[in-house]
């Protein structure tokens, strides 16, 4: 079911086909009624879902993101991370999205080669480490330890027990090598890299088995579900106590998975891979190579950039895990984070070296996310503020309503009526007056028009040039005037949380919701609100979900 | 492998940046035979085929020619080509019959002559792949092996696209989201075409007897896999047998050009000097038959480039849609883009081979993903195709669609130019199996 604008506003509810019966002979469809699964679920909007369908599974490459953590999980933090590695495709908004889908094109191949080599190296040309490495000194290719270091990398890396065969494939290498280059560290030096190049490293291998208790489904096995786990929650591989519980079976149960999860949420992995997350949720990285105007925004430096970025990173990881607090109010609070460049930005006294936590005063016109100037900046054009990009900014990514594209041949340019001197209100009234861009641009528009009291780098403003700021605005009928009156009412808004759920939901999965989904999504948002909207709460929630834990089977 | 790799003391006059004339003695010129014509064996130079995109059209009313046939002039902001003229072939008045959604549509259409294939259907935002190879790898898939790179990928302006689609962030498709994704940074293709460090037949063969587990170690997990995953292994196990290939031949086939140098980016971008920088360093992995098959990504498909020469502040797809008429910034930086494809020609055209240059065995398509950005057209197709093909393509000769006819035609003329005979390209209202005659010879 799309949830787009323009079917939840234009064409209002949309109600789902009929809503089975439920009666005591078992659904039309031959399922048990009683299986929640198997019954339609009740969604926000009053539709019904279709009943529970997993997704196909997939095997997912690597993102840079994850080679990197991985990478230091493996060899330390001491090691060096190549950098010269392919740039992450995203997909509907994430590079996990992008990963379930891209493969291994010949560019990609060699650079992966060459990173491979390099970390061996790294290791092997230090005779202290290559020994702590490998574990032992072997006399030469027969060494028995050897086949034991392979078996024990090759689990780290692999991120399961190796096969025998694998086992034998590998010692060949060493063997091979060791015959070629006359020497056995450099034998396990190409092994090393071998391991690092193989598919069964650079993409997690999630097929699934067949399930006797859930026929129509495959569920993940023990390893697979370590290294679901292991790469949403912490954007690593997994570490050998996870390996160890799945090696005991005990990421076979709702029960196992959820201890597994609590464990890993506590951990410090965890709020640097949520951080990530919300980044990429909202496009952050783009704030260091942003371009704005110089003569107008001189401070606009890279340095500021990144500093946007942090302060917004720091405000989620307080509310997700420092005050475990209501999502909700990333929206509404007065408590953020601050630098010098980002204090000068918003007019408050300079804090000294690095960031300090300071609260916005109740009677000023900043507040939570709407009120940092990442997102002011990021959805702003270079000269002049853009409410549509701003509004759909809103509509897009904070509240999971897609705008639909105009079609082909119609002219979007606004006319010039040789007016000059106009605010970027004015400006828009065009849009508002032609029935045309109206039709989608009223989504939009009103909802960032509200946002003028800050400019394109996110200072309050009380004027634009010489005229006086009007911020009203309208969210689907009800007006407000600012950006801290707009971020009251998302915070309010009915699908604010659901639309966290949908998107943290895209980056664990690395897929778009399918239709069989919706309804799991639905829970997983009953939950999340039940929960009082803790974000810690959600990610054990969906880690235990059906959703996270099955797979159609194969076509 | 083919002989026309050369041996480690034919030498290369390295390039001297800004003076693409200084290239002056083309690695192929040691296997030429005495008239310049062909290679000593009697072979012909080799064919190359190319792609040049960049993202948002043009303004048609003053990028399209006038007159047709040989006699054409081009618009104002199509004259930059005019040092090149010779070799240039516009295409005008074509249309992509597969035009549904803005951007999507023209770029898998003009690429694959297909409509785009779809990721993820819950959303109204479309997320669009090509759905098959585009063009430039049709013609690498046919010729694989016959150099040592089955071909290059370049991008020029920094911005990275947005996540509607690997067709907004990648130009080259192998097929459905998997892309061969361009090299941005002038020193990283110069360290992966010439930077090859020393090697000895042993060190070769180490690196060979991993690949040859990896590639073990992917067929054994493609039988566990779904379809879809088995295809995305084949992928890999395809890209690794590419670097197994050039391990087995004699690598440094060139002398070394020398290494190209930064191009820092203080917010404004040195787009003409990376633009430059790249298409120096593909003619000479042109020359020395390094690969055969390139595409260069000027500018992303929906352009969120930022064209300050032109006196942008804002990216060029928000420009063409915000800008009043008579859009000054929009024609500056089609001027602009045009000048860079110009210099990108005009590097290819100094160099010298045999009794012509690389020109004169090429065919090169330069396109776009719609005609015009304010209105997202799919008519009115801004197509070029460049180059003589070792004579099968007319070159400087516009031709004039009065009928709206199917820009697959352009697509299966640059196919025929370079040899290729399938009967038909493109599918459903895309597909087509004439190609534009009068520019064949």
């Amino acid at each position: 079911m799309k949830r787009s604008v323009a079917t939840s506003l234009l064409i209002g509810t949309t109600a789902l086909g009929a809503a089975c019966g439920i009666g005591s002979i078992g659904n039309p469809d031959g399922t048990d009624p009683n299986d929640p699964n198997n019954n339609p679920t009740v969604l926000p909007d009053g539709g019904t879902a279709p009943p529970f369908a997993p997704a196909t599974a997939a095997i997912k490459r690597l993102t840079r993101e994850q080679y990197g953590r991985t990478i230091h999980e493996l060899f330390g933090l001491g090691i060096k991370i190549p950098t010269d590695l392919e740039v992450d495709t995203k997909l509907h908004g994430f590079s996990t999205v992008g990963s379930s889908e891209l493969t291994i094109g010949p560019r990609a191949a060699e650079q992966y080669e060459a990173a491979a080599f390099d970390l061996a190296k790294q290791v092997f040309s230090d005779p202290m480490r290559r020994a702590a490495f490998v574990g032992c000194e072997p006399k030469d290719a027969a060494d028995p330890c050897i086949k034991t270091f392979l078996a024990a990398f090759g689990r780290r890396a692999w991120r399961r027990p190796l096969a025998d065969a694998e086992l034998t494939r590998w010692g060949n290498v060493v063997t091979d090598v060791t015959g070629k280059l006359s020497s056995v560290w450099v034998g396990l030096e190409h092994a090393t890299a071998g391991f690092l190049q193989s598919p069964y490293f650079l993409f997690r291998v999630e097929v699934g088995f067949p399930d006797p208790s859930k026929p129509g489904r495959l569920k993940y096995d023990d390893y697979e579900m370590a290294s679901r786990l292991s790469f949403f929650l912490w954007g690593a591989t997994p570490d050998d106590a996870l390996l160890d519980a799945a090696g005991r079976g005990e990421l076979a149960t709702v029960e196992g998975v959820r201890t597994q999860a609590l464990r890993m949420v506590a951990s410090p992995k965890a709020r640097s891979a949520l951080k990530a997350y919300f980044s990429e949720y909202l496009n952050l990285e783009r704030l260091e190579l942003i371009t704005k105007d110089a003569t107008l925004f001189p401070m606009m430096t890279r340095e500021l950039g990144v500093a946007m970025r942090e302060e917004i990173e720091r405000a989620f990881e307080d509310i997700a895990f420092d005050r475990q607090a209501d999502y909700r109010e990333i929206f509404t609070t007065h408590s953020t984070w601050t630098n010098s460049g980002l204090a000068a930005l918003y007019g408050l006294p300079d804090p000294g070296p690095g960031f300090s936590k300071i609260t916005l005063p109740d009677s000023g016109p900043r507040a939570g996310l709407l009120g940092m100037a990442g997102i002011l900046t990021l959805y702003a054009h270079a000269t002049i503020t853009s409410p549509t990009l701003r509004g759909k900014f809103v509509r897009t990514q904070l509240l999971c309503q897609d705008i639909p594209p105009p079609p082909p041949g119609v002219v979007t340019s606004i006319e010039d009526d040789g007016v000059t001197d106009k605010t970027v209100r004015e400006k828009l009234d065009a849009h508002r007056k032609d029935p045309t861009c109206n039709s989608c641009h009223r989504f939009m528009d009103p909802l960032g028009l509200g946002m003028e009291d800050f400019d394109p780098i996110g200072r309050h403003r009380t004027m634009e040039g010489t005229k006086p700021v009007d911020a009203s605005g309208d969210l689907d009928g009800k007006p407000f005037n600012g950006g801290k009156e707009l971020g009251k009412a998302l915070a309010a808004h009915p699908e604010i949380g659901h639309c966290q759920v949908k998107n943290l939901y895209r980056f664990a999965t690395g897929h778009l919701e399918t239709e069989g989904e919706i309804g799991q999504l639905a829970e997983l948002s009953s939950k999340f609100e039940a929960s009082g909207f803790k974000i810690k709460s959600l990610l054990v929630e969906l880690v235990v979900s059906d959703g996270f834990r099955y797979a159609e089977v194969a076509k | 492998m083919s002989k026309l790799f050369l041996p480690r003391r034919t030498l290369l006059k390295g390039i001297v940046s800004g003076v693409a004339a200084s290239i002056a003695l083309p690695v192929l010129e040691a296997m030429l035979n005495s008239h310049g014509d062909a290679l000593a064996e009697g072979k012909p130079i080799p064919k190359r085929f190319g792609l040049w995109f960049w993202g948002n059209g043009i303004r048609r009313a003053h990028w399209t020619p006038s007159g047709t046939g040989a006699a054409w002039t081009p618009g104002e902001e199509l004259a930059p080509l005019n040092a090149v003229k010779e070799y240039v072939s516009p295409i005008t008045g074509l249309e992509v019959k597969t035009a549904t959604h803005p951007h999507h549509s023209g770029f898998s259409g003009i690429l694959t002559g297909k409509k785009y294939f779809q990721v993820g259907t819950t959303r109204d935002t479309i997320v669009s792949t090509c759905d098959g190879p585009s063009i430039d790898q049709t013609v690498a898939e046919a010729w694989k092996g016959k150099a040592p790179f089955r071909s290059l990928e370049l991008g020029v302006c920094r911005f990275r696209g947005t996540d509607e689609g690997t067709a907004f962030q990648h130009l080259s498709h192998n097929g459905r989201n998997n892309v061969n994704p361009s090299e941005y940074v002038p020193a990283k293709v110069f360290e992966r075409l010439f930077g090859a460090g020393p090697t000895t037949p042993q060190i070769s063969a180490a690196r060979k007897s991993v690949l040859d587990a990896v590639m073990e170690d992917a067929k054994a997990l493609q039988l566990k896999v779904s379809s879809v995953d088995k295809t995305r292994i084949e992928q890999h196990l395809e890209s690794i047998r590419s670097i197994e290939a050039r391990l087995s031949t004699t690598p440094a086939l060139c002398t070394t050009p020398a290494k190209p140098g930064d191009y820092p980016d203080s917010g404004k971008e040195p787009i003409a000097e990376v633009n430059k920088a790249q298409a120096e360093l593909l003619a000479m992995a042109l020359a020395c038959d390094l690969t055969r098959v390139f595409s260069v990504l000027f500018s992303t498909c929906g352009a969120g480039t930022v064209f300050w020469q032109a006196g942008a502040t804002n990216s060029m797809h928000q420009t063409c849609h915000d800008e009043p008429n008579p859009q000054p910034i929009v024609h500056r930086a089609t001027v602009f883009t045009m000048q860079q494809l110009a210099v990108f020609l005009e590097t290819l055209k100094a160099t010298k081979e045999g009794t012509g240059n690389l020109l004169d065995s090429s065919a090169i398509l330069c396109t776009t993903e719609l005609s015009e950005g304010n209105v997202h057209s799919n008519d009115e197709y801004p197509i070029l195709l460049v180059g003589k093909a070792g004579g099968k393509l007319r070159s400087g000769h516009h031709y004039r669609s009065t009928s709206k006819e199917n820009a697959s035609k352009a697509l299966l003329t640059a196919l025929r130019a370079v040899d290729m005979t399938m009967p038909s390209y493109g599918e459903g209202a895309g597909l087509t199996s004439e190609p534009i005659s009068s520019l064949l010879i």
